[in-house]
């Protein structure tokens, strides 16, 4: 294991930890329910810690993809079903990320919104094409710690460290009415969804497997996965410190990814508005190339295509294509004038039903030991596995409704 | 697995990504083949790769659909190219000596070759 190779993917994981859904619904959920809601984003991100790890064991020793894992396990129509599900809720994340990015420039430059979405889409897309996997990776990843500012601006300004601490244990806040309770309990749904994206699971295993990884790289595997991830759900749960600190009190409701950026700008001045506002872009800008590829691979592995960015784009042909198009109809989503924040809501809402059908085909194979032998689910991977497909499948259950009753976390 | 071994269970192998021997992915098996018939022995004859080969796996209306957007066409794979059956089928021979690979080559001709390190 080379070290270096092992810090540099540790770094990116933290770097490429938070998307536009995370920024505002930590946000969101620290100015409404103060630290209570913490071990929502904690507990989630064991989590995707289980399925990362599972993800990328199965990607060194199978070699397959959690694409091709899905077809092969549940069949041709259900896997048809669950490759539609989820190219519509990453291509709606998608389009969430294109229109934070679109946000974050326009914060920036003072430019229009759509044009600014435009040019950071045609930008992205020449990075994919021009970058090789690792490098596309390792840029938007290592670029995204710029977002430590948060972390840092959280130390400056004193929260109460022993109600942060204490938000970490699972708790409902006290002497809430219903509507808050249902209001609690969609928050937590949505901050379990945010976490878990399917896509994480689907870049990260394409990943392993374009970086050609073998058992070799399953100790880089773990690391990456345990460490960088709980490192990177810290820098959320500095976001959501932050605004329980910052907004909660002065009842703002920090709806706009503008308002999570002046977390820096309280404490830190100027430099730290700049500073959020750039890992922001950054974290975001590497949140859309990963769905867009994450779409790109699915369908490139349930239909058998060549794929991977490790390629030359003219040698993996109906793969380029497909992120191409992908990526601009992302664009032409947020071009038609949905609002960037409706997109993410409905990139949340989407992403937790498609979660269970894309987590169990890919516990069942890594418990496998036809195919994963001596490095199949142990005790521990299995028990959290059942545990956490158990949780995601109720909470895909409760989603809808939860969404209808409290108009979308508006109380 | 080899090729030849009986295979107690289609649906190991149905579905199961297709590799040529260069390495490269070259589609799924999506159906399977088989020669015999009563009171003769049931072996497999080739693997079936394409959209066309979806008809017997789904509804009818599915289908339709399916053919609407990718076509019917169907690429036979003969048992004689197949090297192993694991978790992945390789083949002893290229994708383009075996008919695999046509869509493929047909769109790389769109994609521009220059810019990409």
């Amino acid at each position: 294991m080379n070290p270096l190779e092992l810090t540099l993917g540790v770094m990116t994981a933290v770097g490429g930890f938070v998307d536009i859904s995370e920024l505002v619904f930590a946000s969101k959920a620290g100015s409404t329910f103060g630290y209570a809601l913490i071990w929502a984003f904690a507990f989630s991100t064991v989590g995707i810690i289980v399925f990362s790890e599972m993800a990328g064991r199965v990607a060194a020793i199978a070699k397959q993809p959690v694409f091709n894992l899905i077809r092969h396990r549940v069949g041709l129509k259900l896997g048809l079903v669950t490759l539609m599900a989820s190219l519509l809720s990453t291509l709606i994340t998608c389009a969430a990320e294109v229109g934070g990015m679109g946000l974050i420039l326009h914060y920036l430059t003072g430019a229009p919104y759509l044009l600014m979405a435009t040019l950071s889409t045609l930008a992205v897309g020449g990075s994919m094409w021009v970058l090789p996997f690792k490098w596309i990776e390792r840029i938007y990843g290592l670029l995204g710690l710029l977002m430590l500012v948060f972390a840092a601006s959280l130390i400056a300004i004193h929260p109460p460290w022993d109600r942060v601490a204490g938000g970490f244990v699972p708790q409902v806040p006290h002497g809430l009415s219903t509507k808050e309770l249902l209001n609690f309990a969609y928050f937590g749904v949505a901050i379990l969804s945010a976490v878990m994206f399917p896509y994480e699971a689907y870049f990260y295993s394409s990943g392993g497997i374009e970086e050609e990884w073998g058992p070799k790289d399953l100790l880089t595997n773990r690391v990456t996965s345990i460490v960088g991830m709980a490192l990177g759900s810290l820098l959320a749960i500095a976001i959501l410190a932050n605004s329980a600190q910052l907004f909660g009190p002065a009842n703002v409701g920090p709806e706009l990814p503008g308002s999570t950026a002046m977390q820096a700008a309280i404490p830190l001045g100027g430099t730290g508005l700049l500073l959020a506002l750039l890992g922001m872009l950054f974290a975001v800008a590497g949140a859309a190339v990963e769905t867009c590829m994450a779409n790109a691979y699915s369908i490139a592995q349930f239909f058998g295509w060549e794929w991977g960015r490790h390629k030359k784009p003219w040698d993996a042909p109906r793969f380029t294509l497909a992120w191409i198009i992908l990526l601009l109809l992302s664009l032409a989503l947020v071009l038609t004038g949905i609002d960037a924040l409706t997109l993410v809501e409905y990139a949340v809402l989407f992403s937790i039903l498609v979660l269970p059908l894309t987590y169990l085909p890919l516990m069942l194979l890594a418990g496998d030991r036809k195919y994963m032998g001596d490095y199949a689910n142990g005790l521990l991977a299995k028990s959290l596995g059942w545990l956490y497909f158990g949780i995601v499948t109720a909470a895909a259950v409760a989603a809808i409704p939860l969404y209808v009753i409290t108009s979308g976390g508006q109380g | 697995m080899k090729p030849t071994a009986p295979i107690k269970l289609v649906s190991e192998l149905l579905d199961l990504p297709i590799r040529d021997r260069d390495g490269r992915e070259c589609g799924i098996v999506d159906d399977i083949e088989f020669e015999g018939g009563p009171g003769k022995t049931t072996a497999i004859k080739a693997l079936l790769v394409g959209p066309g080969a979806y008809e017997r796996r789904m509804p009818g209306w599915l289908f339709a659909c399916v053919r609407m957007v990718a076509g019917d066409r169907i690429t036979r794979v003969p048992l004689q190219e197949i090297e192993t059956i694991r978790s992945i089928v390789t083949l002893k021979c290229t994708a383009t000596e075996v008919g695999l690979h046509r869509v493929e080559n047909r769109v790389r001709r769109w994609i521009p070759r220059k810019g990409a390190l």
